[in-house]
């Protein structure tokens, strides 16, 4: 009697055992699911970029604004050889920038920079790419992080996991001039013994 | 209702009076019981923090206590069954003390819960009906179920015999011995089940295997007639209530088989772990050897497993168990043994080392100790009130008067 | 003859009669007192607090009927919607300012899963702080729902050699990182041994505890097999301009002592479409979280083209938390 009383106030649900995640996973996917919420909704007015392949299509941030001082041919009249060379005369900008990608047998401002149009990127076989899509040059040498990046095990999202999926593209996180991240310390936890240290 | 108001004043007055021993006895136990008192109150003020435990190891004293006392509970009513089969004892007797052993021992328990719980005030949420009650999934919820039911059969029982005495009149054992029958049975059970929760947790392999049951019948078995012996030897000196020499014999028969076993059981359990030891038996490497320089709790262990051995060992020489004084001592060891065994013999290392390998070793805190004092006080507090009243009922001396 | 038998049995009724009725006054007299002693004193110096006259009675009202109300998961909408409301008002009167104390259900055809990247994991950290500061925890004993491990290659998944508290720059010369945090399996045993139920699985898969429900016995802490559960041994504090204010009942809002709580991937976050705040923090994407019933997601796409793996496979919890390598 007592057992009945007891077992009649339990509320487990008697929810249906699947063997494994994957049989769960399978029996109640849904092809297209319309969430309340929209990733849109969470980046206030961001300008995207898509992606599209045969497999996937997703956005990107858009590039080319948030260059400060694009198009690079406002001020650069001159071909890189000529800007590298010793016997100019003005000032120097994007002196500050140190190629640190692979060695020189690989990699030069060439690469990746048009010699005269200096307001695109090029690929290896002097393809125009545009540089909002710039994770098409990277494509050419790291082919498995760009194969992961399209399925999204590389990189980030930009905000929440809803439908339209917006991705982070190579150059939101890696410099491409120096993609290495560099070593740090772990961040400082925050706690009332780290709050009585500060 | 009249009979039980009289009752009532009648044992009020029992055991308020007594001997000098008796009254210091029961002054340093109230002392012990206040200390005890203070220090949950401060630990309800400042929360669990104020114990040794951590989110590392989660359940230290009061569980131990709790565990062990649980299985004194259960064989305090198992001395009942062979005092029936053996026909020869006074079975009145030994149901009256054995089942107010287990009264005290259930008291305990559940005084160990409570104060082991971080939200007491919230603990009507287990109960069916007012709340929710996780049965049959949750182990917890089957051994309130099995720990109240016992109480509650544990305090019948005994009334029903006592009230009857008490007015002259024979207790019948149409009434009284389905109880005790009962009673037997579900001794078992509170223990396995309280076994089971621990033996049915895949996250701590050092409880996940299927001996622990068992090894908790069989130290229930050993540790709870050894007190019983302790208690009646006790009763012999200082009250008028003679037991019968062959009665605490045929008790020690029963410690004796059942140390013996406890000790084949415990070898099987070192052969499992450390025959081809595994990652699982990383926690019973830490218990017996230490690990990693941190050895604290080797020394109880080995202290237990010796104290453990020597006793069996003369408990089952038959002329050392016979003696009176070293049958004393080896009950008195034995207990002290188990009690270590089933505490930081088995619920700490149970935790150490934690799911991913990290190793935080457990300390009770003073106000640990002096909370569990407390609760053990006030068990054997009650334990002496009840066997006071009892044996006070048997010998005549309180008897209805209209 | 008749008669003898049946006054006996009238006895023995009436005995019983008398037993039922008073087996818990003789003997359990000095248990009571006592721990109706040790009670009282207890809910009394719990209890306590300073308020104005006015305040102090609709305080005490609304205490009253916060510790009376039923466990979360069977209460209706209409109980839901009035104990967060309670909470607030709660939360108003003793600090002066106000929070928002979501009780969003699950969102249909969602059940969430999570991935993590060892090969990207650099040992930042920068996760367990942004986790903290979500989700409210306590600042005292520092806790943290998110463990990092450290390991030397070589020892391969050997938590044994783990380190779990560096200090040291990161990432360390030949070592590599794996973080842990409660996995919200499918077939919880923690959900399994609550004696309350005062932890349960969602229906889009997260495990919740509702803390004002938990008895704080801490079985679940024992039955977990990946160190997911915390508990409040003492009373938590968050700096008040450290509170977060966005808040769901399940989930961040400020929890007591003596209860048990845990990672919810971020459900006053994940519910509204936003990521938990470990997956926006890291800064290296180590970290993917996403409806595994969405076969176009990112998790379900590394799923299927990863080689993935969980912890302590063979225990048959089934988490919902997966790792894999570049």
């Amino acid at each position: 009697m007592i057992f009945a009383l007891v077992s009649c106030t339990s509320n487990q649900e008697k929810e249906h055992k699947y063997h494994g995640n994957f049989d769960k996973i399978k029996a109640l996917e849904k092809d297209s699911i319309e969430y309340a919420v929209k990733s849109t909704d969470l980046i206030e007015n961001m300008p995207l970029i898509s992606v599209e392949t045969n497999e996937v299509s997703f956005f990107i941030p858009e590039r080319k604004s948030k260059i400060k001082a694009f198009k690079c041919s406002e001020c650069h009249t001159k071909s890189i050889p000529e800007l590298k060379s010793k016997n100019l005369t003005g000032k120097k900008a994007h002196d500050s920038i140190k190629l640190n990608h692979a060695t020189i047998e690989e990699l030069t401002c060439n690469s990746c920079h048009p010699s005269q149009n200096l307001d695109h990127l090029k690929s290896n076989l002097n393809a125009k790419i545009d540089f909002n899509q710039s994770y098409k040059v990277c494509a050419q040498c790291h082919s498995s992080e760009y194969k992961d990046w399209l399925g999204g095990a590389h990189g980030k999202r930009v905000k929440g996991w809803v439908n339209p999926r917006i991705s982070n593209t190579c150059v939101d996180c890696h410099n491409p001039h120096s993609p290495k991240f560099e070593s740090r310390f772990p961040a400082k936890l925050k706690s009332r013994k780290m709050e009585e240290i500060r | 209702m009249k009979v039980f108001i009289q009752f009532f004043k009648d044992s009020l007055e029992e055991v308020t009076s007594g001997s000098k021993v008796y009254h210091l006895w029961m002054a340093f136990l109230t002392l012990i019981m206040l200390i005890g008192a203070f220090c949950y109150y401060i630990q309800v003020d400042q929360g669990l923090i104020v114990t040794g435990m951590s989110d590392s190891v989660s359940w230290g004293l009061y569980i131990s206590n709790f565990t062990f006392l649980v299985g004194i509970a259960a064989a305090a009513v198992m001395l009942v069954l062979p005092a029936y089969i053996f026909k020869d004892i006074d079975f009145k007797q030994a149901v009256l003390i054995g089942e107010g052993l287990a009264v005290a021992a259930l008291v305990m328990c559940l005084a160990f819960v409570v104060v082991d719980v971080g939200g007491p005030a919230n603990l009507w949420h287990v109960i069916p009906g007012i709340g929710i009650m996780n049965f049959p999934d949750s182990m917890l919820s089957w051994d309130i179920i099995v720990l109240n039911g016992y109480l509650f059969i544990n305090i019948t029982i005994p009334l029903y015999i006592l009230i009857n005495v008490y007015q002259n009149k024979e207790p019948k054992k149409s009434i009284y011995l389905p109880g005790v029958f009962i009673s037997v049975f579900w001794a078992v059970s509170i223990h396995m089940v309280t076994a089971f929760l621990y033996q049915g947790l895949q996250a701590r392999p050092f409880w996940n295997t299927a001996l622990l049951g068992p090894r908790f019948l069989a130290s229930a078995f050993a540790a709870g007639p050894a007190l019983i012996i302790l208690i009646l030897t006790i009763i012999n000196k200082f009250t008028l209530l003679k037991v019968a020499e062959k009665t605490i014999n045929k008790i020690a028969i029963i410690v004796a088989v059942a140390a013996q076993i406890n000790i084949i059981m415990l070898i099987s359990e070192l052969f499992k772990e450390f025959y081809f030891p595994t990652h699982h038996s990383i926690s019973a490497h830490y218990l017996f050897f230490g690990l990693e320089g941190k050895t604290a709790l080797v020394p109880w262990i080995w202290t237990a497993i010796t104290l453990n051995v020597i006793a069996t060992v003369m408990l089952t020489i038959h002329k050392i168990r016979t003696h009176k004084k070293f049958l004393l001592i080896a009950c008195a060891i034995l207990f002290i043994g188990i009690w270590i065994e089933k505490g930081f013999g088995l619920i700490v290392p149970g935790f150490i080392p934690g799911q991913w390998g990290k190793i935080t070793e457990y300390t009770p805190s003073f106000i640990e100790v002096g909370v569990t004092l407390g609760i053990w006080a006030m068990g054997a507090f009650i334990f002496t009130v009840l066997a006071k009243t009892g044996i006070g009922v048997e010998l005549g001396k309180l008897r209805y008067q209209k | 003859m008749s008669k003898e038998v049946n006054k006996n049995v009238e006895n023995g009724q009436n005995t019983w009669h008398q037993i039922t009725l008073e087996n818990t006054d003789r003997r359990s007299a000095l248990k009571t007192i006592t721990a109706g002693l040790i009670a009282g004193v207890g809910i009394v110096s719990t209890s306590c607090a300073v308020f104005s006259e006015d305040q102090e009675k609709e305080t005490s009202q609304l205490s009253w009927d916060e510790f009376f109300k039923k466990n979360y998961k069977i209460m209706s909408d209409d109980e839901r919607i009035q104990t967060v409301q309670r909470l607030e008002s709660l939360y108003e009167k003793k600090t002066g300012n106000t929070i928002n104390i979501s009780h969003q259900g699950p969102l249909d055809d969602v059940l969430f899963g999570y991935v993590f990247n060892i090969s990207k994991c650099q040992g930042y950290m920068d996760c367990v702080n942004a986790c903290v500061e979500e989700n409210n925890q306590d600042r005292d004993s520092e806790m943290k729902y998110i463990s990092i491990h450290q390991i030397e290659k070589g020892h391969g998944f050997n938590f044994e050699k783990a380190e779990d508290e560096f200090t040291n720059e990161v990432p360390l010369k030949n070592h590599f990182y794996i973080g842990t945090q409660c996995f919200h399996c499918e077939n919880p045993p923690c959900v399994s041994v609550c004696p309350t139920e005062a932890t349960w699985k969602e229906k889009d898969g997260i495990v919740v505890v509702d803390y004002d429900w938990c008895i704080g016995c801490r079985y679940c802490s024992a039955s977990c097999p990946y160190d997911g559960r915390r508990f409040n041994w003492g009373q938590p504090h968050v700096p008040e301009e450290e509170v977060n204010k966005n808040q769901h009942y399940l989930g961040n809002r400020l929890r007591k002592k003596g209860v048990m709580e845990k990672c919810t991937f971020c459900i006053q976050r994940a519910r509204v479409g936003q990521n938990p705040s470990c997956v926006d923090a890291c800064p290296t994407g180590a970290r993917k979280f996403g409806n595994l019933l969405d076969p176009k997601s990112e998790i379900r796409w590394i799923l299927e083209n990863k080689k993935v793996f969980r912890l302590k496979e063979d225990l048959g919890t089934e988490p919902k938390f997966w790792y894999y390598m570049d």
